[in-house]
């Protein structure tokens, strides 16, 4: 049994443990906070960056290995160079950043009540002070997490694979710049101005095709 | 360490984030906001499936990791598109979807 999960079998948590999630817990929700407040993005970047490394620690503290090893991948690693890149594209000062609306503070207070009962009601079903009482060692691990997705997941395995594709063509196809076809839309309004007033001086000399082509003014 | 504390992070996560959505008006905070509720969700899944000694959660967090992947994906696309049309990421300034 290695050291994580003979920590998570015990019936009580060690002194140890219980700093270490202290800390961490202190961390992630320092730094996802600072995330949300900040009126720099780079800076509220670079603190999400900080909350996801938390979280990778906690992830690691629960055995679960493999989604630990994702989430320093691909959230602190691919998500948030996206982020970076479009912020640097779009950086603007904000001049309100808050939109302190009654309406969107009556929201955030509906959420935590809802999420309190929920709280209250999985508390209750689940006796949650209880803690496995053994992990097996293989748990949380590569090949694990493997042998059930693609068994048993194997479909929602390809059904996501399939929302990439579709996320990246989206991408592609959304951020594409029209400068191209707003040109061609501009210049096909000016052509049509300049045939209805060819039409309106000289009438009757020709259909617009014909004006198009010149020469004959 | 027992299952409910970490509920409870789980929990004030998912509340920040909900939070950064709700009362933020740069856009690109709003899905920071996005990407710190999924992650509150995914604590969650974890938390249970050590709790019950059952490794799916670990798959669903597997998912939820390339959905919010997608979710970036597309919605930094938007953002690009709007701020193009627009030249503002401010979502009180951006309240009709046509040009």
């Amino acid at each position: 049994m290695n050291p994580v999960n003979a920590a998570a079998a015990g019936t009580s948590a060690s002194p140890g443990d219980t700093v270490l999630f202290a800390i961490l817990a202190a961390w992630v929700v320092g730094f996802a906070l600072l995330t949300i407040t900040r009126r720099n993005p780079v800076t509220a970047v670079m603190s999400l960056v900080a909350t996801f490394f938390g979280l990778a620690a906690i992830y690691a503290s629960l055995s679960a290995h493999f989604l630990a090893v994702l989430q320093v991948l691909v959230y602190a690693g691919a998500i948030m160079v996206l982020f970076i890149f479009v912020v640097m594209i779009l950086n603007r000062e904000e001049v309100a950043p808050l939109a302190l609306r009654p309406m969107r503070l009556l929201g955030v207070f509906g959420t935590a009540y809802l999420l309190w009962v929920f709280a209250n009601v999985v508390g209750v079903n689940t006796g949650t002070e209880k803690v496995p009482t053994a992990l097996p060692e293989t748990y949380g691990t590569v090949k694990e997490i493997g042998a059930i997705l693609f068994t048993q997941f194997l479909y929602p395995f390809e059904a996501i694979s399939l929302l990439l594709l579709v996320a990246i063509v989206g991408g592609v196809v959304v951020s594409r710049s029209h400068q191209k076809e707003v040109a061609a839309m501009r210049a096909a309004e000016y052509r049509k101005q300049v045939h209805e007033l060819a039409e309106h001086d000289y009438p009757g000399e020709g259909p617009p095709a014909a004006a198009a082509g010149g020469g004959h003014h | 360490m027992p299952t409910d504390h970490y509920l409870i992070l789980s929990f004030a996560l998912f509340l920040i984030g909900t939070a950064g959505v709700l009362l933020r008006r740069n856009a690109l905070i709003v899905l920071m906001g996005i990407e710190l509720q999924l992650n509150g969700g995914n604590l969650a899944l974890l938390a249970f499936s050590r709790q019950l000694n059952d490794q799916k959660g670990h798959v669903f967090a597997f998912l939820i990791i390339a959905l919010a992947a997608a979710e970036a994906a597309v919605g930094l696309a938007i953002l690009v598109g709007l701020f193009r049309s627009r030249q503002t990421i401010n979502l009180d300034e951006a309240t009709l979807m046509k040009r």
